[in-house]
């Protein structure tokens, strides 16, 4: 239960492989994802909640990993960004991105990749409601959304 | 220390130990953004998040028995309009996903939208204490000021209870289509009893009924005279405040708007008897 | 007009506007025809993929923040004033250098240069010396091992402070015992137009329509936040920081720090967003001064969304006096326009500010009889300064706004009204320059038809709910301007391994930069886009190509690249022609081979060439300057044969839904149309079609910084209200492609105009939903509430700045 005074052992894992260090106790997991482990593509940038940068998919649902301390993350699998494309080939919304130009900026793009592909994981082929009540907590301050949603669109086409 | 029990009864020794000194830890949607903006976090953490059966959802007796840790996602989904409806209007769903009913309970902001719709249903929150055991407090007296509840330092919200024959209606005025801080929100309730709830946020230090209001619906009915009056008096028992979001005048007349247009929605779909059971 | 015929008039007019398709008229015009015309093959009017958009998607491109975690020797935090005004009495720094991990605290002392920033006016102390005039001044840096260690030792810097009045608003600012925030006062003249006798015209006139808007102080919110690091080794201080204007970065950056410019180098990390907001310098300095106090150190910074919106310019809030003067037949004769535009603590790009909004008070009106006075009002809240749209936003939502108010009054559809109105070919704009070519007819007709085509039933409204739909027309004017110096260079060249590589100096934010230069580079020679490499923004490693902002990359930077690519195919089809043994002429270059013109039988690959080339000591590169001039007004009338290189035209088109009892605000159609010239990239210019539209959109809805006392009360996204995706219904856009005989491939650009077409269309909209027309920005629910029931607010009475000419309504 308890461990070290401030510090805490955290055991989890991420993008398939597994994790096991020690982390202070209040730091959120997009820290520990950037600083800890060097894996900066999730990105910081309301810190509250309001934005959805950070978005990582933990035990198959989107999270806001500036808004999780990582001893929460203890057992659980945590996948970002990096963790989408197999090598050279890229995942299917990567490449649905890069083809309807929902990159603008970029810097919102991999928490709405992140958030997009938990939606069609749990949902192929999402409503029109379905689709806002996945993507509404992803802010895009570049494109007006509608690249995005024809590059979701396109992937969800092609879901497996 | 960062405390992670696994059963509820490890999370109240520690619980009816540290008091608080440690702070409990649900989805972290309201703590960890403070820690983000102060820099630096607590001392020590209670983290329920690992306890088994936080997050579950049942239904039994004739009662919805929410856990402490049931997600705004899976609220989202009950058959229960005003509490699945204000519950997708928090947030996004990584908001969703991680924020529990015990904190919009814990937090006890004037504008949490799932407090609200637990008001229009007489809501009854269960705290539990490691040796004392179980207490109920009916919601409307859990609230004792502004972000003050009755909740004591040495317990934990386990449950959120109430009757599933409630037919509701919730309504949220916000400034843009998402993720939106309420400028005014409102939940209407009915329950077979004759009960009548009308239960805003934003208008006062707490989440509040509007009971004068409810009392004349109670009486005569869901008819257009009667449901104009107990609009005009709801404004008079709301206190507003003008801040940067809204005026009170705004905010006043909201008040009024919102009860009329649930009562009528309510009245159109029991066919005016306020009554009528559940669908 | 009498009270009864504009009643009669306005139920006319109401009756016009709320048939929900209606017919049109008027064929659309005719795009007009350029006797240049450069027909693409290869790249360019293609929607090519990014070329940086492959790390964008996996997450690994490097923006700021991204920069440090491994790297970074010293975290350095700024302390920043508690007070909007006030003199600084004191900082003691004992108490922080005792905290664990802190390593330095710096004051305006340690400075080693002027310590001014300011990208017009060297006004701004990069760290306060003896006074603060807003909550975000920088009053000290503090150097730690770790961001912790900073950020404690921040929070251990004691600053005494002499509290001062708060000027909190423009009508404080005006006050006669106003302190003077600066040296010559409170006020800031702008540029000034007299063209005709206004006065004379609006007293003759039959109609006159007068009112006062007053639109919000809103922020840029780019996502990816102030973060970078820095470097000095003794010789060089080099700084990776993003900003909008890498060499004037530079300039600022060693005038502040005492250095000699060659000893600054700004490299510019992946930037994620701008529209302005890096106009301003942010962290440079800091940065840069932490760096030379530790030689051999990297330090590393980051703002906090807070930090980022209490420190950084906004968009200057503009109160606008607007009077109109027309004949019955709608014709307008006159515009009387009073601008009291809030300044801010310290000048910004306030002054060119000022200026675009004078040169487009009228927008595309045709209107002979034109007096503009503008003043900027210091204030104790942010400075304000550039953002997308630059003045002539703000004054684009009143000239709108202003003719739905002309049609009402003259019971006139507002179509006619605008095409009575609207400048053609030869007509004069605001400062008197006549526009050659004029396609806004055409933009507002392209709108107008690809709204009306739209068979699409809409839904039945509740009762609490009503429709409406307004039409916007815009003009803006690229580039600085004014006679500013305006410039952009570029090279081009074969690299050693055959790759093409084009060098500028311009900042890539999402707009699609990159591929513009590169599409062109590689459309001029021959190669497949593929093989391009794009370097920027690097004054170690590209020439200077002004800023990204003005809307003028485009047109400049892609006219450079377009000389320099040139440049270099002459050489290569020189070294060719040497080769082959034939006259150059006679050669093109295609897919990377070179072929011949007239005979198919010459063939040649182009690696063999390049390699030809170095043979012979060729330097294949190719270098572009395109500088082309602007006249500076005559200051008297502010009248100019060219204040603007070329005029861009759009129109949009915004179908509402409004809940008339809470207010609330949907759109539920949306059609924007512009004129770039020639898209280099479709999928880039309709993204920022789109972009731009749904940044119009939250400043017209929802977006408002909001400070009270000089305290900003939403520094955060809970409260700063951003669009989201169901904010924002599908936006059909129509590219109308109308050569530029000036542009690159007849290209103009794109970048601003949305925005500034945006708003004032959905503000039309709304006036046309609820039969009252807004003068207030943002329109969030309880203005509309407010512009429905008049008696609950008070519209508040400004006798600093109201002239004479606002009360003129007949």
């Amino acid at each position: 239960m308890a461990q070290l005074e401030t510090t805490w052992r955290l055991q989890c894992t991420v993008n398939g492989g597994p994790v096991d260090c020690e982390v202070p106790q209040d730091q959120t997991l997009l820290d520990f994802l950037r600083i800890g482990i060097g894996l900066t593509g999730s990105k910081g940038s309301c810190l509250e909640g309001e934005c959805g940068s950070c978005t990582v998919i933990v035990d198959g649902q989107a999270v806001n990993s500036c808004l999780v301390l990582c001893p929460q993350m203890q057992g659980r699998r945590i996948t970002t960004i990096e963790g989408l494309a197999c090598g050279e080939k890229l995942h299917v919304l990567q490449e649905t991105f890069l083809d309807a130009g929902a990159a603008q900026c970029g810097y919102c793009t991999p928490g709405l990749i992140m958030a997009a592909k938990a939606l069609l994981d749990e949902t192929p082929n999402p409503t029109e409601q379905e689709f806002f009540e996945g993507m509404e907590g992803n802010i895009c301050r570049c494109t007006g959304y509608a690249s995005i949603c024809e590059a979701i669109r396109a992937a969800a086409r092609q879901w497996q | 220390m960062f405390f992670q029990p696994k059963t509820i009864d490890e999370a109240l020794a520690v619980r009816a130990k540290m008091g608080a000194d440690a702070t409990p830890l649900g989805g972290g949607t309201d703590i960890v953004v403070a820690l983000n903006r102060v820099g630096s976090g607590a001392k020590n953490y209670l983290d329920l998040t690992h306890v088994v059966g936080y997050p579950d959802v049942q239904r039994e007796n004739g009662e919805w028995v929410l856990s402490a840790g049931a997600t705004f996602t899976r609220l989202g989904k009950l058959p229960v309009r005003a509490l699945a409806e204000a519950s997708m209007t928090v947030g996004g769903a990584a908001i969703r996903n991680c924020g529990t009913i015990a904190g919009n309970l814990g937090t006890a902001s004037p504008a949490g939208d799932g407090c609200v719709a637990l008001m229009a249903m007489d809501a009854r929150i269960a705290l539990r204490h490691a040796t004392r055991g179980e207490r109920i407090i009916p919601i409307a007296e859990y609230f004792t000021g502004f972000r003050k509840t009755a909740l004591l330092a040495d317990e934990l919200i386990t449950q959120v209870r109430f009757d599933a024959d409630w037919r509701t209606a919730w309504y949220k005025v916000g400034k843009r289509g998402s993720i939106n801080i309420s400028l005014v929100c409102c939940a209407v309730g009915l329950s077979p009893r004759g009960d009548v709830r009308i239960a805003f946020g934003c208008v006062a230090p707490i989440v509040m009924r509007a009971r004068k209001a409810e009392a004349i619906v109670e009486k005569h009915g869901l008819s257009p005279v009667a449901i104009d009056e107990a609009a005009e008096v709801a404004m008079t028992e709301v206190a507003p405040i003008d801040d940067h979001r809204a005026s009170a005048a705004y905010r006043r007349a909201m008040c009024g708007v919102l009860t009329r247009r649930l009562l009528n929605q309510l009245q159109k779909e029991t066919g005016g008897r306020a009554s009528a059971p559940a669908a | 007009m009498r009270n009864s015929e504009c009643g009669i008039r306005n139920a006319q007019h109401r009756a016009a506007r709320a048939a929900t398709a209606p017919v049109r008229t008027e064929p659309l015009s005719e795009p007009s025809h350029t006797p240049y015309k450069e027909s693409p093959r290869g790249p360019v009017g293609r929607s090519e993929r990014r070329v940086d958009g492959r790390e964008k998607v996996l997450g690994t491109c490097l923006y700021g923040a991204d920069l440090f975690y491994q790297r970074a020797d010293y975290f350095a935090q700024v302390v920043r004033s508690e007070m909007p005004h006030a003199r600084l009495l004191g900082v003691e720094s004992e108490a922080a250098l005792r905290v664990p991990g802190v390593v330095a605290v710096y004051t305006a002392h340690d400075m080693p240069g002027t310590n001014r920033q300011g990208l017009i006016h060297r006004d701004h102390p990069v760290l306060a010396e003896g006074l603060v005039r807003y909550r975000g001044d920088a009053v000290a840096i503090v150097v730690g091992q770790s961001q912790a260690a900073a950020r404690n030792g921040c929070n251990a810097v004691q600053v005494a402070y002499e509290a001062l009045p708060v000027v909190a608003t423009m009508d404080d600012a005006l006050d006669e015992s106003a302190p003077k925030l600066h040296r010559d006062g409170n006020v800031m003249g702008g540029k000034r137009i007299r063209k005709g006798d206004a006065d004379r015209a609006l007293e003759e006139a039959d109609v006159v329509v007068s009112e006062t808007f007053q639109t919000q102080t809103v922020d840029h919110a780019f996502l990816d936040l102030e973060a970078g690091i820095a470097q000095w080794d003794g010789g060089v201080l080099t700084i990776q920081v993003s900003g909008q204007w890498a060499h004037e970065e530079r300039r600022l950056t060693a005038l502040a720090l005492g250095l000699p410019i060659e000893q600054v180098q700004i490299v510019t990390p992946a930037t994620g967003g701008a529209f302005g907001g890096r106009e301003d310098l942010s962290l440079q300095v800091y940065l840069g001064m932490a760096a030379l106090k530790h030689p051999g150190k990297t330090i590393a910074m980051q703002y906090s969304r807070e930090e980022s919106m209490r420190a950084r310019h906004k968009r200057h809030a503009i109160r606008i006096h607007y009077t109109l003067g027309a004949k019955n037949d709608g014709t307008i004769t006159a515009a009387k326009i009073t601008v009291y535009s809030d300044e801010g603590a310290y000048a910004s790009t306030g002054p060119a500010v000022l200026r675009k909004a004078a040169s487009h008070a009228t927008g595309p009106l045709r209107v002979p009889n034109v007096y503009v006075d503008v003043y900027g009002v210091f204030t104790n809240n942010n400075p304000t300064g550039a953002m997308r749209g630059f003045g002539a936003c703000q004054m684009a939502i009143a000239y709108n706004s202003m003719m739905d108010r002309l049609a009402e009054r003259l019971g006139m559809d507002p179509v006619e009204l605008w095409r009575r109105n609207l400048i053609c070919d030869g007509d004069e704009v605001t400062t008197g320059q006549r526009i050659g070519i004029v396609t806004a007819t055409a933009c507002m007709d392209a709108a107008l038809a690809k709204y009306r085509d739209d068979r699409r039933v809409d839904p039945p409204l509740a009762a609490h709910q009503r429709r409406g739909w307004g039409l916007s027309v815009i003009c803006f004017g690229l580039g600085y301007g004014d006679g500013f110096p305006d410039a952009s260079r570029a090279t081009v060249r074969f690299k050693s391994d055959g790759r093409m590589e084009v060098a500028t100096g311009g900042v890539e934010y999402g707009q699609g930069l990159l591929n513009m230069t590169a599409q062109i580079a590689a459309e001029k020679c021959g190669v497949p886009l593929s093989r391009v490499d794009v370097v920027w923004a690097d004054t170690r490693r590209t020439q200077e190509s002004g800023s990204s902002s003005a809307t003028r990359q485009t047109y400049f930077t892609g006219n450079a690249v377009r000389i320099a690519a040139d440049e270099l195919r002459e050489e290569v089809l020189d070294v060719a022609g040497k080769l082959l043994c034939v006259h150059p002429h006679e050669l093109d270059i295609r897919d990377a081979r070179i072929v011949g013109r007239f005979d198919p039988a010459l063939s040649a690959t182009l690696d063999d060439v390049l390699a030809e080339g170095r043979r012979r000591g060729h330097r294949l590169e190719g270098f572009g300057i395109f500088k082309p001039r602007t006249v500076c007004e005559d200051f008297a009338t502010g009248q100019s044969p060219r204040s603007f290189i070329t005029y861009l035209f759009g129109a949009h088109l915004a179908q509402v839904v409004v809940d008339v009892e809470t207010g609330e605000v949907r759109i539920e159609r949306y059609v924007a149309c512009h004129d770039v010239g020639k898209a280099i990239n479709p999928q880039s210019v309709a993204g920022q079609m789109v972009g731009g539209a749904t940044q119009g959109i939250g400043m017209a809805l929802m977006e408002e910084v909001v400070n009270e006392d000089g305290v900003m009360k939403n520094p955060n996204f809970t409260d700063y209200i951003l669009p989201t995706f169901r904010d924002v219904p599908e936006i059909e856009c129509v590219i109308l492609e109308n050569d530029d005989p000036g542009g690159p491939f007849g290209a103009r650009g794109i970048g601003e105009p949305p925005l500034i077409a945006a708003v004032p269309a959905v503000l039309s909209a709304i006036g046309s939903a609820v039969g009252a027309q807004p003068h207030t920005t943002p329109c969030n629910p309880q203005r509309v509430w407010e512009l429905l029931h008049p008696e609950q607010a008070a519209r508040p009475a400004h006798p600093a700045t109201t002239p004479a000419h606002a009360g003129m309504n007949r």
